[in-house]
Parts: C-alpha cells; sequence; structure tokens
C-alpha cells in the first residue's frame, strides 16, 4: 500500500536552533499523498506549513521521522543526493518567483531540465513557455517581466522537467487578485496536464476549494485533513 | 480633521508641524550624527573592508616613511661620530703639509687617519683578502667609542697590533692573538672590531676593516709616493664654533688642494642621498599600494550602502534629506576611516622598532627609534584624501536612493553622484598627485611614476569594461552553472571592473619589481662575470710594473693582463668656474664631486669612441689635454677646447678638452672618466693598475703568488665584490618586496571585499540552482572556473604590463641588457593568481553551504 503514495511521511519533526533557542517547527507529522492528488495546506503564521513543504520537498532535512517521496527515502540523504533526486522528479513554484536573474526566461525554464540531463532541453523549454502563454517572452530577462509573467516562467520551470510532484508556496501571494486567478487556472492546468501531484501551501480559502483534498496545519503538526467536494 | 492642518491654513501652517534643524540642539549637524551613531549600533562589520585596506595603505606609508626619518635623522644625530669629527677634510694620495697641518690646529683638535684598500694575509700565505686598511692617530676618534668584541670599549692597537673586522678573521682562519700580514708588517690581532664610530660616514667598502695605529700603518711600507691611499683630516672644533661656517671657510682655502670638506651636518652625503631615494621610491610604491586600498575603500563603501537601501528609502520616506544622509554616511565613513587611519600609523610608527629587531645588523645605521610626525602626517593625510577619492562617490550616490525603492525591485542604474562630489574627488585626487610630486626629492620621477599609476588605472579600468564586454557577448555555455559563472563575469553589480583594477595593479607592481630584480640579479650572476676580468689589481708601484709583467705571465700563462697607469685627482674648476662654488652638484655631474680616478694614455681605451674633437697623436708633447665622457661633458655643458682644472697630489693642473669619447661602460675593463695626454702625470707619483682574466681554477694560486711577491698590491677578485653586490642587492630587494606586499595584501582585502559585496548575489544563484538540483560539486566548479579566467585575464596583462614597466627601467633608465629570469618572473605570477583562485573559492564557501529552505526565506 505504503508504496501507491507519491509522498508517504511518517512522525516527521523539524527543530531548528539549540540549547535555549531551540524551537520545534513539525512536531510529528504524518502524511501520506497518492499519485495525482492536488492538495492544499492551510494554517496560519508560523505552523509550519512552509517547512513542512520543505522538508518534504527536500531543500531542508528533517530532525526525525520517516519521509519517502516517489519511493525515495529522503531521510537517508546528503545534501547533494537530495538535490539529485529532487532533478525531473520535484517542481517547486515560490510565492516571490526566485528566477535566476541573469538568464532569460527560456534559459530559466532550461535549467532544470539540463541539470536533469534531458535531450533538447530548450525545445521543452521553449514547448513549456508556450503553454504558459510566455511564447513571445523567451528572451526576456525577468527583471524584463511583469510580476504575473515571472510566476508563469517560474510555474513553466517547475512543470517543464514533468515531475511527479508538484509544491507550490503561495504562488499567487505576490500577485493582484485577476492575476493570481489566473496563475492559480494555469497552475491547475499543467498539474492536470502532467498528471503531477500538486501540494500548494495557501492562505486562500477559494484556492483550497480547487483542491481535492485539503490539510490544516497548527503548532506543526497537521490538525486536520479534509477531502472536498 | 486635524485643527490647523486645513489647506486655507496654507503651506506655512504645514512646515511648523515638520522638525527643523534646530541649532539649541546641537546645530544642523546634530541629526545627522545621531542618525550615524544610531547606524553604527548595528556595529562596524559592514565598513570592514574600508578599515582594513586603509589601514594597509597607511601602514605601508607610515612604515616606510618613519623607516627613512629614523635612519637619516640618527646620521644627522650622530654626524659628529660619523664623520669623525665635527669638520673632516680628505685628500687623495698625499699628507698635509706643515703650513696646512698648522691651519688646521688653529680650528681645534686634529685627528688624522689614513684609508686605503690593501691585501691581508695569513702568514704561511694560503690565504689572502682584500681589506680596508685605517691607521689611525692618537686622538682617534674624537667622538664615539672604539669597542672590540664582546662589546666592551677598548684601546686602539698600537705598533705592530691590529684589530680586525670579525668576517675578515673568519675568512683567513685567524683567531685573537695570532698574526696576519699586511704589506710588510706582520701584525697581531688584538680582538675584532665590535664598534666602528666613524665605519659609515667611510661609505661603501669592499673590505673589512683592518685598524692599525700610525707606527703600524708605516710598518706595513703601503704608504708610498703615488699609492692610492686618502688621508682623513678630522677636526673637534672649540665649543660653540660653527661647523658648516668652519667647513666652508676651509673649503675655500683647501679647496684648491684638492681637499674635499664635509661638515657634521652631513657626515655620510652618499649614504643619506642613498637613505632619502630609497625612502622616496618606496613611498611611492606605499602609495601604490594605496590607490589599491582605495579601491577596496570604495567597494567597501559602496556594499556597505547598498546593504543600507532599504533604511535609506525608509529615511527619505519619513522625511529625511538627501543631505541629512549623505552627512549621516559620511560621518560613519570618515570615522571609521579617522580610526583605520590612526591605526595605521600607530603601526608604522612601530616600523623602524620592527625592522631594527629583525635586521639591526644589515642597516647602513641604526634607526633612531622616535616619533617622526612629519611622515605620519604626510601617511594620514594620504590615507584620508585617498578614502575621500574613493568614498565620497558611493556616498554622494546613496543619499540619490529614491524612497520609492522599498516597493520596486533593488536593480536600480547607478545615478549621478552630483557636481560637488565629482569636484571635491577630483580635488582630493590632485591634492594626493601635488604632495606627492611636492614633497619628492625628485619631483619629475614622482610625477612619472604617479602619472604611469593612474595611467595604469586608467588602462585596468577599460580592461575590465572589456572584460564584462566580451563575457556579455560570448556565446553561452551549455552547461547552466558555467553559463553562470560566465555571466557573474558581466551580471549588474559584477565587481569584475574592480577587481580588474586592484589586482591587476597588485600583480603589475610585483612582476615589475620581479622582472627588475632578476634582470640585475641576473646580470650579477651570469653577464657581469662572463665579461669581467678575474682581478682588479690596484697599486703596483711604477718600478715594480715590469716584474709584475713577467709573474703574471708566469703565475697565469693563460691570463689575459691590461696595465694602465693610475692617479686619484678631483676637478676643481670647470670653463673657469670653480666647482666649491657650485653649491648644491647635480647627479648627472657626479664626476665633479669627490676624489676621481685619473690615468694618462697615448692610445685610445678600449671601449671608448671619439664622439667629438680628436684622439691625440701617440707622440703628443704639448700642453695639458684631456679626453672627457660626453655624457660627463653635456651634464656641465662642457664642449671641446674649454678648460678644466684638475688637483693631483696638491698640484693645479689646468688642461684643455682634446675629444668627448662616449664609454662603453659594460665593458667591464678600465672606464675613466678623464684621461690625459701623455706628458702630463708621468712624473707625478703614481701607480698601476692591471686587470687580468684567466680560468678559475688558477685564481687563488695567482692570489697567493701575488700577495707573496708584491705585498702592496691589492687584489680584488671580481667574484667576492659580485657576491658582496648581490647581497646588498637582495637586502634592497627584501624592503622593496615588503613595501611592494602591501599592494598584494591589499588586492587581496579588495578581492575578499569585491566577493562579499557579492555573496548575496552568489548565495541567492547557489541557492536556487540547488533547488533545482544541482549539487555543490558543480556549483563550486563553475566558480572556480569563474575566478580562474579572471586570475588568467589578470595575471596575463600583468605579465605583459609589468614586463613593459620593468623593460623600461632596466633598459631605459639602468641601460642594461635585457635578461629577466623568466622563471622567477612566472612564479611570482602563478604565486598571484593561485593565491587569487583560492582566496575566491573561500570566499565562495559561504555561500555555497547556505541551505535552500532558510536563505529561500531570507532571500
Amino acid at each position: 500500500m505504503t508504496g501507491s503514495y507519491v509522498i508517504d511521511a511518517s512522525n516527521v519533526t523539524l527543530a531548528l536552533g539549540s540549547g535555549a533557542g531551540r524551537t520545534e517547527i513539525l512536531r510529528g507529522v504524518a502524511l501520506q499523498v497518492a499519485s495525482g492528488e492536488s492538495v492544499a495546506l492551510l494554517g496560519p503564521s508560523g505552523s509550519g506549513k512552509s517547512s513542512l513543504m520543505a522538508v518534504l520537498s527536500g531543500l531542508e532535512r528533517a530532525t526525525g521521522g520517516s519521509i519517502r517521496i516517489a519511493g525515495a527515502d529522503f531521510t537517508a540523504l546528503g545534501e547533494d543526493d537530495l538535490a539529485r533526486a529532487r532533478q525531473g522528479r520535484i517542481g517547486i513554484v515560490l510565492q516571490a518567483f526566485h528566477l535566476l536573474p541573469t538568464m532569460t526566461a527560456l534559459e530559466n525554464v532550461a535549467v532544470p531540465l539540463e541539470l536533469a540531463g534531458r535531450e533538447g532541453p530548450f525545445d521543452l523549454a521553449r514547448a513549456e513557455l508556450e503553454a504558459v502563454g510566455l511564447g513571445h517572452r523567451l528572451t526576456h530577462y525577468p527583471a524584463q517581466l511583469s510580476g504575473g509573467e515571472q510566476q508563469r516562467v517560474a510555474i513553466a520551470r517547475a512543470t517543464a522537467p514533468r515531475p511527479a510532484l508538484l509544491f507550490a508556496d503561495e504562488p499567487t501571494g505576490n500577485l493582484d487578485a485577476a492575476t493570481g486567478t489566473a496563475i492559480l487556472d494555469l497552475l491547475f492546468e499543467r498539474q492536470r496536464d502532467t498528471g503531477a501531484t500538486l501540494l500548494v501551501i495557501t492562505h486562500d480559502p477559494a484556492l483550497a476549494a480547487r483542491c481535492g483534498r485539503v490539510l490544516e496545519m497548527q503548532d506543526g503538526r497537521i490538525a486536520r485533513d479534509t477531502a472536498n467536494g | 480633521m486635524v485643527e490647523g492642518f486645513s489647506g486655507a491654513e496654507g503651506p506655512s501652517t504645514m512646515l511648523r508641524m515638520v522638525p527643523l534643524p534646530c541649532k539649541c540642539s546641537g546645530g544642523f549637524l546634530s541629526l545627522p550624527l545621531r542618525l550615524a551613531l544610531r547606524d553604527l549600533r548595528g556595529g562596524l562589520a559592514g565598513l570592514r573592508l574600508l578599515a582594513i585596506c586603509l589601514f594597509l595603505g597607511v601602514l605601508a606609508l607610515a612604515g616606510v616613511g618613519s623607516l627613512a626619518s629614523a635612519i637619516t635623522a640618527s646620521l644627522a644625530e650622530r654626524g659628529q661620530e660619523i664623520l669623525g669629527g665635527d669638520v673632516q677634510l680628505t685628500v687623495s694620495q698625499r699628507e698635509a703639509g706643515p703650513t696646512e697641518l698648522a691651519a688646521l690646529a688653529r680650528e681645534g683638535r686634529v685627528s688624522h687617519i689614513t684609508r686605503m684598500r690593501a691585501m691581508a694575509a695569513r702568514l704561511d700565505g694560503s690565504e689572502s683578502v682584500l681589506v680596508e686598511l685605517k691607521g689611525v692617530d692618537e686622538a682617534w676618534p674624537l667622538y664615539g667609542t672604539f669597542r672590540l668584541r664582546p662589546g666592551a670599549p677598548a684601546e686602539r692597537p698600537r705598533g705592530g697590533q691590529v684589530a680586525v673586522g670579525p668576517e675578515l678573521a673568519e675568512r683567513l682562519g685567524v683567531r685573537v692573538g695570532e698574526r696576519i700580514r699586511v704589506g710588510n708588517a706582520e701584525l697581531q690581532v688584538v680582538g675584532l672590531i665590535a664598534q666602528e664610530p666613524d665605519r659609515v660616514g667611510q661609505g661603501f667598502t669592499l673590505g673589512s676593516t683592518a685598524l692599525v695605529d700610525r707606527a703600524g700603518l708605516a710598518a706595513t711600507g703601503l704608504v708610498q709616493p703615488g699609492s692610492l691611499y686618502t688621508s682623513a683630516y678630522r677636526i673637534q672644533l672649540r665649543p660653540g664654533a660653527d661647523a658648516k661656517a668652519v667647513a666652508g671657510r676651509l673649503g675655500k682655502s683647501f679647496g684648491p688642494s684638492g681637499f674635499q670638506v664635509l661638515d657634521r651636518t652631513n657626515g655620510a652625503p652618499g649614504t643619506r642621498r642613498f637613505i632619502e631615494r630609497l625612502g622616496q621610491f618606496l613611498t611611492l610604491v606605499g602609495l601604490t599600494a594605496l590607490i589599491v586600498a582605495g579601491i577596496g575603500v570604495g567597494n567597501g563603501v559602496a556594499s556597505y550602502l547598498d546593504g543600507k537601501r532599504a533604511s535609506i528609502a525608509t529615511l527619505k520616506l519619513l522625511g529625511a534629506t538627501s543631505r541629512t544622509l549623505f552627512l549621516s554616511f559620511l560621518f560613519q565613513v570618515g570615522l571609521v576611516a579617522f580610526a583605520a587611519t590612526i591605526a595605521g600609523l600607530a603601526a608604522g610608527a612601530l616600523v623602524p622598532a620592527a625592522v631594527v629587531a629583525l635586521a639591526g645588523d644589515s642597516l647602513p645605521v641604526p634607526p633612531r627609534l622616535a616619533l617622526y610626525w612629519q611622515p605620519l602626517l604626510a601617511s594620514a593625510a594620504y590615507g584620508l584624501l585617498i578614502a575621500a577619492v574613493f568614498a565620497l562617490v558611493p556616498i554622494a550616490r546613496a543619499r540619490t536612493v529614491p524612497a520609492a525603492t522599498l516597493f520596486r525591485g533593488d536593480l536600480e542604474p547607478s545615478r549621478w553622484p552630483g557636481k560637488a562630489a565629482v569636484l571635491i574627488v577630483l580635488a582630493a585626487a590632485a591634492a594626493i598627485a601635488g604632495l606627492a610630486v611636492g614633497t619628492a626629492r625628485e619631483p619629475a620621477f614622482a610625477a612619472g611614476f604617479i602619472g604611469s599609476a593612474l595611467g595604469l588605472v586608467l588602462l585596468l579600468t577599460l580592461l575590465g569594461g572589456l572584460i564584462r564586454w566580451t563575457a556579455s557577448r560570448l556565446p553561452r555555455p551549455a552547461n547552466p552553472v558555467f553559463r553562470i559563472a560566465l555571466a557573474n563575469l558581466h551580471r549588474p553589480g559584477a565587481q569584475t571592473g574592480r577587481l580588474v583594477v586592484a589586482l591587476g595593479l597588485g600583480l603589475t607592481l610585483f612582476t615589475t619589481l620581479a622582472v627588475i630584480e632578476s634582470n640585475l640579479s641576473g646580470q650579477m650572476r651570469t653577464t657581469i662575470p662572463a665579461k669581467a676580468p678575474s682581478f682588479f689589481m690596484l697599486d703596483i708601484p711604477v718600478e715594480e710594473i715590469g716584474r709584475f709583467r713577467t709573474l703574471a705571465s708566469s703565475a697565469a700563462p693563460q691570463g689575459e693582463l691590461v696595465t694602465i697607469p693610475s692617479l686619484r685627482g678631483s676637478v676643481v674648476a670647470v670653463k673657469g668656474r670653480r666647482v666649491a662654488d657650485m653649491g648644491e652638484i647635480p647627479p648627472e655631474a657626479w664626476f665633479l664631486r669627490g676624489d676621481r680616478g685619473l690615468t694618462y694614455s697615448a692610445a685610445l681605451p678600449e671601449g671608448s669612441r671619439i664622439v667629438a674633437g680628436r684622439w691625440w697623436p701617440s707622440d703628443y708633447s704639448g700642453p695639458p689635454l684631456v679626453s672627457l665622457d660626453v655624457e660627463a661633458a653635456r651634464a656641465v655643458g662642457l664642449g671641446v677646447g674649454d678648460p678644466i682644472a684638475v688637483s693631483i697630489l696638491g698640484r693645479e693642473i689646468e688642461a684643455r678638452i682634446a675629444s668627448l669619447r662616449e664609454i662603453d661602460w659594460d665593458s667591464m675593463g678600465f672606464n675613466f672618466v678623464i684621461v690625459f695626454a701623455p706628458g702630463t702625470l708621468e712624473s707625478a707619483p703614481h701607480s698601476f693598475m692591471a686587470t687580468i682574466s684567466m680560468p678559475e681554477a688558477q685564481e687563488r694560486p695567482f692570489a697567493r703568488a701575488v700577495s707573496s711577491a708584491f705585498p702592496s698590491v691589492s687584489a680584488i677578485r671580481v667574484k667576492e665584490v659580485v657576491e658582496t653586490v648581490s647581497a646588498m642587492l637582495s637586502q634592497l630587494a627584501v624592503a622593496v618586496r615588503a613595501a611592494a606586499s602591501v599592494a598584494i595584501l591589499a588586492g587581496i582585502a579588495v578581492l575578499v571585499g569585491a566577493l562579499a559585496a557579492s555573496r548575496r548575489a552568489r548565495t541567492y544563484d547557489s541557492v536556487i540552482l540547488k533547488m533545482l538540483g544541482a549539487t555543490r560539486g558543480r556549483i563550486l566548479a563553475a566558480q572556480a572556473a569563474e575566478f580562474a579566467a579572471l586570475a588568467l585575464v589578470v595575471s596575463l596583462v600583468a605579465l605583459g604590463l609589468g614586463s613593459a614597466a620593468g623593460w623600461w627601467v632596466v633598459v631605459k633608465i639602468f641601460e642594461l641588457d635585457w635578461a629577466p629570469d623568466w622563471g622567477t618572473v612566472g612564479a611570482t605570477l602563478a604565486l598571484g593568481a593561485v593565491v587569487t583562485l583560492v582566496l575566491g573559492l573561500a570566499g565562495a564557501l559561504p555561500a555555497l553551504a547556505a541551505r535552500p529552505a532558510r536563505a529561500l526565506r531570507t532571500l
């Protein structure tokens, strides 16, 4: 049964700092997410949403517990192995876009494909940018793009390698309502088209309502796990 | 609505609500100062680079200046001791006559010293060494204390005794109590000299001292008519007498008889000139280091203020004016610059003491340890002016950061800092150049050096721009991490330009010095010994010259012997103008200063070429004629037919210039500035000099044979001279390298600072690349490629520019052959490049170690 989950985490803990300054951020999180699911992660600030996403995506190493992502044991991997494990398997979209400022839109999207050693990375990147409606912005640098366009590049960058797992951390947090809606439409469309599993952190109930499942976090634990519709 | 805030009240009411500058709370500076002090609560870490660079630059200048001042002060303070009296008169190849002695005795107590080169030999003849033989009378030393090892004040040697320098005893392998031969005398070594008070005043000598009294000197039989010796008469003036005035008076009356007169205020003019010149050169090297440091200052301030953009924008949002912000940052930067300058001055002031502790014995004079305000003030002025030149522009730019930055990205274009700031910067730069040139002993040289340094800065700036331009147009590498490495060279805010200037300047300076030094030492090691004869032989009596030739042909059958008559004399007048009345003699007219070697010859000497006039017929027997070196003649405006008066053994001879010669000084033979025609000097007491070349294996037996057959003849072995001069050059090289190292250190500080300034961008790239799946190894490889490319380009440029500068110094100034040791030069550069690479990578490691999840929250 365990093998069918893209995310299979149990008793995950994360503590930062040491001694008197030690803070328990995740306090025994258990989570299983099946392939193709879309999951919204809700919760107040400081509840541990972003930290959970960080340990699940391998950006942070959990202090304890077990994490298996697409079959790989993330708790047993070092920093570089985690980087390799992300290649082509995990896509991440962040609130602040985090594009590489010295690269064009096309190059930004091609980077994960190149790192994963894919054939024809620029052709794939071009197709992906066209799919997100930025076929006319291929040679633009991030500073020459609007916030919405930058986030579309970030989505294209995350989805271009066809990852099994797509993380998004408040992807519309830096955008106006209309652009945010368009970006969400795009995100869900790309998720559907690629068949990826989506885990999205949000404060927005409307976004949560579009996901198949909603997790609510509180004090470093998943306090509620509900299925939509 | 708040009462009084309505539109009806107008702007005057609104203005009342704004806190205006208030004189009662400390004047218009109080707000910027308060802001500055609050800002500094966050610590000075951001201005660390400014502090380090300024400290290094000021340290170099203050150190060099303090050391030079400490040595010249010691020369001045110990003037009497160094000179051996209040006034000294020296004359070659003769002693003062009774009337002259009586005139000297009227001025005060007189001490008579005789100095000459001689050979000291073991009694068994197995070893002989060139010495500086010094015969002293009972009055010696008039000032200072003579000490023998281990250091207690000692009596001067008497009769058949000799005190010798420790290295002489070691070379001869004799101990105290044993006997050595000098000339015809067998002398007992009474002790090893620990302190010879008047040693420095004698200047550079090839041999170490052998000190005897007048009886001992007479016993050697070396003082003969024609032999090359110098008589010095030191006078201890009566209390209250003005040494300078007495020297001036004696100069006038004794000058025409060939006496050179010095007084205690300038007891060792050659040493003083040398120290002042070296100090000047090292100051300019230090100034170059300070310019490199200035780039670090600029970088440090710029990156510090860059980190303050949000604060600046916020303060503006709250109503702070550009002026308030400018003054606030000026306070902060000024405070740190001032503190760094003071620290640099304090460390620089300790340099003389450190040098004494490390290299006391190899210094010409022990520095007089004290605080020297003049070089310290000059260094402080240089430091603060450099800080102004490099820090004002970033400060002026920072005040223009708009409040809207808070709402936009921080990719703001560089703004025009304002006319006032640019004018102040130009004025400060002009003040630096003015100070350097105005205080220089040789202003033209200083101006040339400063001009070259500025030209180099300009050239490197252009090169930096070219590298950025090229990097932005090169085909993008297929590998994304290498694409980032390439982008790092030209991205907005890239430090490439500054790094190229800072590292390029430091490495170019280092390469230039390496080229010059390796060229000089190469000449000393290979060229000179290859060209030069094995021995220079001095003081061969005229009547013995035939016997000497015979001995030379039997003891060194393959030897090539050249003999030439030799006398000493001084030029006392040119074109009817007395040399004594000329005041300061320019360096090019060095042949007017002191005694010069003279000779006479029927044939044109080898290595000379007539460029004006005609060489005399070999059987010439008319009025006195001379042939003069063309460069010496040009220096004082002499031409063919002009009169020149030379004093030889107290007799003044006026001759006409028959010809001017171009001398090949590299020929390593006998090169005399003044050559007399036959018929004038033959009857004067004189001796012969000789050069002889032979295979090295024959040198020692030949020296032994000459020493036992001709005890009065001094044999100077060229190899030993080369070794002595090489050792001196290498000591100089250490001093020059120490000053130049500061430039490299400052360059490294700039590099580290540049990395710190770009750390945020590097961390960002590194984190995003990791998020996208790049390993640390790949990211590190890309950064290594970036730094290697930069180090390679800068090193190649430094090699080109440094070699060109070195070639100019070696070929154009020293007029030597161009033969640098490329191995040494390459090693110097490779070291520089590797240091750049390693430090660059070390500086990049923190960015590499950033944990993605945490960094993404803060970036």
